[in-house]
């Protein structure tokens, strides 16, 4: 295994093709490190000026006293060769080599690489790309890609084979506020690959989710076998790209046919126990529900509705996906029967028939998922009620008939209501280890979507959606059953998959 | 095994034919109907009484594609005339055979499925699993898994299919043996990573004659570069 520690925790950059140009790599690169608040020192190249943005410039590596643990190299391809040699001088070990042209462009480009990557492996140097976006650490406040984004820390760390779709999940990331924590664009893979990042990640305590964007592996055995080995650790999210390519491979059977790389790969992932998205905006979704919650421990889903139709939806994005809705236990019933109206649902889902009441909302979540009858709970329309409320004094204030002042009063109020349903779910959460889903009766742009409280490990996701909350729910299933079935006689399973045969039926 | 797939290369054989196909599969640990190769009119006939009525008789070699589109397939022979002229026709058509091949006749009750290997550059053998019978191709309903299978592995690809319901009870007939499938299904991912001279395998159907999975025909196809470097050296 390649030990990746000094790639993304240096104590020293260097970023060779520094400049002020704003619109070039050697900008990018240098003012998003500067900006981002990385800790330690930073050190421009370039043959010219003597400052970069203010800081001290050196001609080359070589002139820079004290040791250097990373380099950014951007200049073009024709030179990188002796920015490679006087890193072996320099005995620096880790290069993100953001300069293209390369294998990408054709025979020229893929002679140049491949003279790149023979020399960094004899000298033991790892190189991240080339034709790479660059990486990004938040635990030690690295952002060095091109894009100047700034997620906060977290522990979705992504892998991505195309620069500008990892690019585009931090962003969102950025958005809804969820948490990342590494990111490395893997480029043309010369030296270090998808594999090796993942077998780095799968023992990384800062990550605890891995997102992947896979185009194509160069090594599909050892990758499944990382795979699998990080999978037992931390789940695994991937998107594998190319959907609909035909297998360019020349079938002679009907079985090969259908096989087509595309079929394949996911068939890998899947038992390797990878999760799969279909999007970039799937992936992100799915780890950060990954990262926020526990796992379900089984399939059995209570759900709370403030209206019915939405407990029908709910109920039927269930069922479609194996999901069961099992009736209340006593216990639940008799508690619940107390606190509702007689016309009250009488069932799973439990249905509040509109009820706009705090003390309700807190009974009817706390009795839901401390019920040994649910791994797991949805809760429509509870969280972002306050804010239904808020838009009717709003229309009042604007026919006349409330102040400002007392708007602001209640909208503070129900912020306040919805902070406490909020902690209260985390603690729930910590306390009974199932998750919870709220959706949210009106969610608005700006609005929080993740949710933490201080101390706990865990954290609410606001979901817009029953079916993007059973969608997620049912993703966070199929690992924990992947895990279940292998923790219980995977061994076993294992071992007898080429014993005992059955009798042979076949007669001369 | 080892010597019918390592004669076929020998050979310079692409594929094997229905008769060792079936022989290396059934060997693997996969159920196949009762066969023989007939190599006179008397042979099937005495084959056909052996199994009882009705067998079925087809042309085998290894060179033989589109089997039923050529007329080598007789289905459903009721009778010893039957056979008799059955026999006449397949031989008549002056076509080199290895012989004919009699089999017994599995009514089954419509559920066919299908089992293959195939290889993938990236991650070597591969099994599939699927809706099998004439709407293979056009439903693709089929799932894969990268050899060497658990048993596990095999259980989920099972699940995976969308019309896995036809493995429960259905319309009066049993559920399918889950555990022969499952074994079948490790017993093809074994054979692509025991035989690198492997290279596809096709079973379709796979029929199942009450609760029991039994393939009717299969296909295994050898590595042509393999035989290739066998004929050079």
């Amino acid at each position: 295994m390649k030990n990746l520690t000094a790639l993304f925790y240096p104590e020293s950059i260097a970023v060779v093709g520094a400049t002020e140009n704003t619109l070039k790599w050697g900008s990018y690169i240098l003012t998003n490190i500067l900006d981002g608040g990385y800790r330690g020192k930073v050190h421009p190249v370039t043959v010219r000026g003597d400052t970069v943005y203010g800081r001290k410039a050196y001609r080359t590596l070589r002139d820079i006293e004290g040791a250097v643990d990373l380099v950014f190299i951007t200049t073009p391809a024709d030179t990188v060769m002796e920015v490679m040699r006087d890193c072996a001088a320099k005995h620096i070990a880790n290069v993100v080599l953001i300069t293209s042209g390369f294998s990408e462009t054709g025979e020229k480009g893929e002679a140049l690489e491949e003279n790149v990557n023979a020399f960094a492996r004899e000298h033991h140097i790892r190189v991240v790309g080339p034709n790479t976006m660059g990486i990004v650490n938040t635990a030690s406040s690295l952002y060095a890609t091109g894009s100047h984004v700034r997620p906060r820390k977290g522990g979705i760390s992504i892998i991505t084979q195309s620069g500008n779709v990892g690019n585009q999940i931090m962003e969102w990331a950025e958005q809804e506020s969820i948490g990342i924590g590494k990111f490395v664009g893997s480029g043309n893979e010369g030296v270090l690959s998808c594999e090796d990042y993942l077998e780095y990640l799968a023992d990384d305590e800062d990550t605890s989710v891995v997102l992947m964007y896979i185009e194509g592996v160069d090594n599909g055995r050892r990758f499944r076998e990382i795979a699998e080995y990080t999978t037992r650790k931390k789940p695994v999210i991937a998107l594998k790209a190319g959907r609909t390519a035909v297998g360019s491979k020349a079938a002679q059977s009907h079985t090969g046919a259908m096989a087509g790389s595309h079929k394949t790969y996911e068939s890998v992932l899947k038992q390797s126990g990878v999760i799969l998205a279909h999007t970039p905006t799937e992936l992100l979704t799915i780890s950060s529900a990954f990262d926020s919650m526990p796992l379900p421990k089984g399939k059995r889903v209570g759900v709370v509705t403030l209206g019915g139709g939405w407990g029908v939806i709910t109920a039927d994005e269930c069922e479609e996906r194996g999901l069961e809705l099992p009736p209340l236990p006593r216990d639940v019933y008799e508690r619940l029967d107390a606190l509702l109206p007689p016309f009250w649902s009488r069932g799973n889902p439990v249905d509040l028939v509109g009820q706009p009441d705090i003390d309700l909302f807190f009974a009817a979540t706390d009795a839901m998922v401390a019920s040994d009858a649910f791994d797991a709970v949805i809760l429509l329309g509870m969280a972002g009620s306050g804010k239904f409320v808020t838009r009717i004094f709003e229309a009042r204030q604007r026919l006349g008939f409330a102040k400002e002042k007392e708007i602001d009063e209640f909208k503070k109020i129900f912020a306040d209501r919805q902070s406490k349903f909020l902690d209260n779910i985390v603690d729930l959460m910590e306390k009974y280890r199932k998750p919870v889903y709220p959706v949210a009766l009106i969610s608005s742009p700006g609005d929080e979507i993740v949710h933490g409280k201080k101390g706990s490990a865990y954290s609410v996701i606001l979901y817009s959606s029953p079916e993007e909350a059973v969608f997620c729910l049912d993703k966070q299933y199929e690992y924990s059953r992947y895990l279940r079935k292998r923790s219980v006689g995977y061994e076993e399973h294992c071992a007898g998959s080429d014993s005992k045969r059955p009798e042979s039926a076949f007669r001369i | 095994m080892k010597n019918i797939v390592q004669g076929a290369i020998a050979n310079g054989q692409k594929a094997l034919s229905e008769y060792d196909s079936k022989r290396v599969i059934a060997m693997a640990g996969v159920p196949v109907s009762r066969n023989a190769l007939a190599r006179s009119r008397d042979e099937a006939v005495a084959f056909a009484r052996d199994f009882g009525y009705p067998v079925v008789l087809k042309g085998c070699s290894d060179i033989l594609t589109h089997k039923t589109e050529m007329g080598m397939v007789k289905l459903k022979l009721k009778n010893d005339d039957e056979v008799a002229a059955a026999y006449d026709e397949i031989t008549g058509k002056g076509i080199t055979l290895d012989g004919v091949l009699v089999q017994e006749w599995i009514e089954g009750d419509k559920r066919e499925f299908v089992v293959g290997l195939t290889r993938d550059p990236q991650f070597g053998p591969c099994v599939m699993f699927g809706l099998g019978g004439i709407f293979t191709e056009a439903l693709k309903d089929v799932s894969f898994r990268v050899a060497p299978l658990s048993t596990l592995d095999a259980e989920e690809m099972i699940d995976e299919i969308r019309t896995k319901k036809l493995l429960g009870e259905f319309r009066g007939s049993p559920a399918v043996d889950r555990d022969g499938l499952v074994k079948a299904l490790v017993a093809i991912g074994n054979l692509g990573v025991e035989y690198d001279e492997i290279a596809e395998i096709d079973i379709n159907p796979l029929i199942i004659d009450g609760s029991r999975p039994v393939a009717v025909d299969a296909l295994v196809i050898l590595r042509r570069e393999t035989a290739a470097d066998e004929k050079s050296a």
